[in-house]
């Protein structure tokens, strides 16, 4: 890694890929740093929490012996679903706050590539969402014990999973929201999450011999569409599996996460493309 | 073959904008040209609204030309290391307000690539410097317009850059901290950085630059080093006189000398502005009527009378205004 020397015996490290990487690593940190004194953060957070203590009145409703399997479906849904909402609000409200806010401003003319800014911005959000996951898991798996049921590998491999489908639902929220406005950028990347998860449904409708997805051709060719454009996020969801008790192969968990990751970097490298040519006025 | 003396070269940039429903073109830049030079201080004005502002963000990549070239230190402006060598402090900057000052220097001095020792020692420094020692470890939120400015400066002064170029640093501050200011403007130039700053104050301008170049509507309407601004236009020059006993004669006599034009008089004292190459001829008068110079000086505009008179659009305006 190169430096430069100031007129003032100062060495600045702004060459090579190191260099790059230590400034992506301070975008990320100062978006972790932003969105632990949101109270956004901390309010879904909270919600959820409380949300999965509750799970432990719910179970009492249940029969004794379906109680820990209880625990553990209303977890499976409730965790993903809030990492998501977290995902989807942080994504859009930092993004598009540095840029209604111009804070944006004073940073980007700084030695520092957009994309490198973007890919911290991203990174960051990720590694808070991660830890949102891991305490939510800690309170849950809590939850389990007490109604006797414990955090199996495979359940584990189930959250984990989700988690990809988290990452990718955090690129969409950041593509829009370089583009544009919050209220929009929110709306999009919800749409984008809820026609995700029932892709399936789509699919399922497109194929069938009669209905309005098969008969009006505007609604076929939307289906056709809605089904290119928007990754599928049910293949992140193997709660119906794990109820059945079945063993998820390897070979469907690598092709999940792959898929995952390859519709998280489209929609970063499109998110960068665009932002790119973006005019700060 | 970029000369290495010249810091910051803009070429004939163009920026048209596309606003409203019907995407209605607005010419924001028409083909603005100018350099900065190393330990050069060159002030940009403009009225509101000239291009100020769009034209800083060009060169520093916040806004992409549709037209023209920027080249910092010989290098594209996209390429960080030609952004690394320039501190840049936006006009009535935002910073994020959940951070302290210590905290933003820190995340910027990152971007630079400074060490944690390094950083250790020039943040407190620079916020020493700034007048924020007591408010460093205070989150922004709380920050009155000038403090923040404060800080904005502090952070366009981390690396050591050998150009700044701050956009209205005068903004938000009292008269105190715009002598501050200036003072660390004056030391700025004297340890060799160049300047490009916009301000609206122009005895600032006046006070801290070699040269400065107008913009009114996006186009470039004078520039050049602020003595020969001063003087191109006027090449006039002013004389005080004492009069005689009789002072009425005397004065007309004097005013009988092609092109001089009366300033004011008392009965004691006259003083006139007249073409230079009237000086021998007014002398001569003078002489003759028992007038005698006190004082002869080469007339000079201030700036702000060049800058009303260049700034074609501010004339207009007030034409506008007077007619009924």
């Amino acid at each position: 890694m190169s430096s430069i020397t100031t007129s003032g015996g100062l060495q600045l490290q702004v060459q090579g890929p190191l260099a790059s990487l230590r400034r992506v690593g301070a975008v990320a940190a100062n978006t972790v740093r932003e969105a632990g004194r949101n109270r956004l953060f901390f309010g879904i957070l909270g919600a959820a929490v409380l949300l999965l203590i509750f799970s432990v009145v719910l179970s009492d409703l249940a029969l004794v012996d379906q109680r820990a399997r209880l625990v553990q479906d209303f977890g499976l849904f409730t965790i993903p679903l809030l990492c998501n909402l977290t995902a989807i609000l942080l994504g859009v409200v930092l993004m598009t706050k540095e840029i209604e806010r111009k804070t944006l401003y004073a940073i980007l003319p700084k030695p520092l590539r957009r994309a490198e800014f973007l890919l911290g911005k991203y990174l960051g959000l990720v590694l808070l969402l991660l830890a949102e996951l891991l305490i939510l898991t800690f309170v849950w798996s809590g939850v389990l014990l007490l109604r006797g049921g414990w955090l199996t590998p495979v359940i584990a491999e189930a959250l984990a999973l989700q988690f990809i489908e988290i990452m990718l639902v955090t690129a969409v929220a950041l593509f829009f929201s370089a583009l544009s406005s919050p209220i929009l950028s929110g709306v999009l990347t919800a749409g984008v999450f809820v026609i995700g998860r029932i892709t399936y449904v789509i699919s399922e409708l497109l194929g069938a011999q009669k209905g309005v997805f098969v008969e009006v051709p505007l609604m076929r060719a939307l289906g056709r569409v809605l089904l290119a454009v928007v990754p599928d996020l049910s293949t992140f969801n193997i709660s119906d599996e794990l109820l059945l008790d079945w063993t998820i192969p390897n070979a469907y968990l690598g092709a999940a996460t792959a898929y995952g990751l390859s519709w998280t970097a489209v929609f970063l490298v499109l998110a960068v493309l665009l932002f790119e040519r973006r005019d700060l006025v | 073959m970029a000369d290495a003396d010249i810091l910051l070269e803009v070429e004939k940039l163009a920026k048209t904008f596309r606003v409203g429903f019907f995407g209605r073109r607005v010419q924001a830049l028409r083909g603005v040209s100018l350099q900065v030079r190393r330990g050069e201080s060159l002030g940009y004005l403009g009225p509101n609204g000239s291009g100020k502002t769009t034209s800083i963000k060009c060169i520093l990549t916040l806004i992409r030309p549709t037209q023209g070239q920027v080249r910092l230190f010989g290098l594209d402006p996209t390429d960080p290391l030609a952004r690394a060598r320039v501190g840049y402090l936006p006009e009535s900057p935002y910073f994020y307000d959940y951070l302290k000052p210590t905290e933003v220097l820190d995340y910027v001095g990152r971007l630079y690539g400074l060490d944690r020792g390094t950083l250790r020692k020039r943040i407190p420094e620079l916020l020493d410097r700034l007048g924020l020692s007591e408010s460093m470890n205070r989150p922004l939120r709380g920050f009155s317009k000038g403090m923040l400015q404060r800080v904005g400066i502090a952070q366009s002064l981390l690396s050591d850059p050998d150009l700044l170029v701050w956009d209205e640093p005068m903004s938000g501050l009292d008269p105190i901290g715009r002598k501050e200011v200036r003072e660390l403007m004056i030391d700025l130039r004297r340890q060799g950085k160049s300047l490009f700053f916009s301000s609206h104050v122009l005895a600032d301008v006046e006070t801290l630059c070699d040269s400065v170049c107008i913009l009114d509507r996006g186009a470039v309407v004078a520039q050049g080093a602020l003595s020969d601004l001063l003087h191109a236009d006027r090449l006039e020059s002013e004389a005080h006189f004492t009069l005689p006993i009789d002072p009425e004669p005397a004065v007309a006599a004097l005013q009988r000398v092609a092109g001089v034009q009366l300033l004011d008089q008392s009965s004691t004292t006259v003083r006139l502005v007249l073409p230079t190459a009237q000086v021998s001829a007014l002398t001569a008068a003078a002489l003759s009527c028992g007038a005698q110079l006190t004082e002869l000086s080469p007339r000079r505009d201030s700036l702000e009378e060049l800058f009303v008179r260049k700034s074609v659009h501010l004339e207009e305006k007030s034409a506008a205004k007077e007619k009924p």
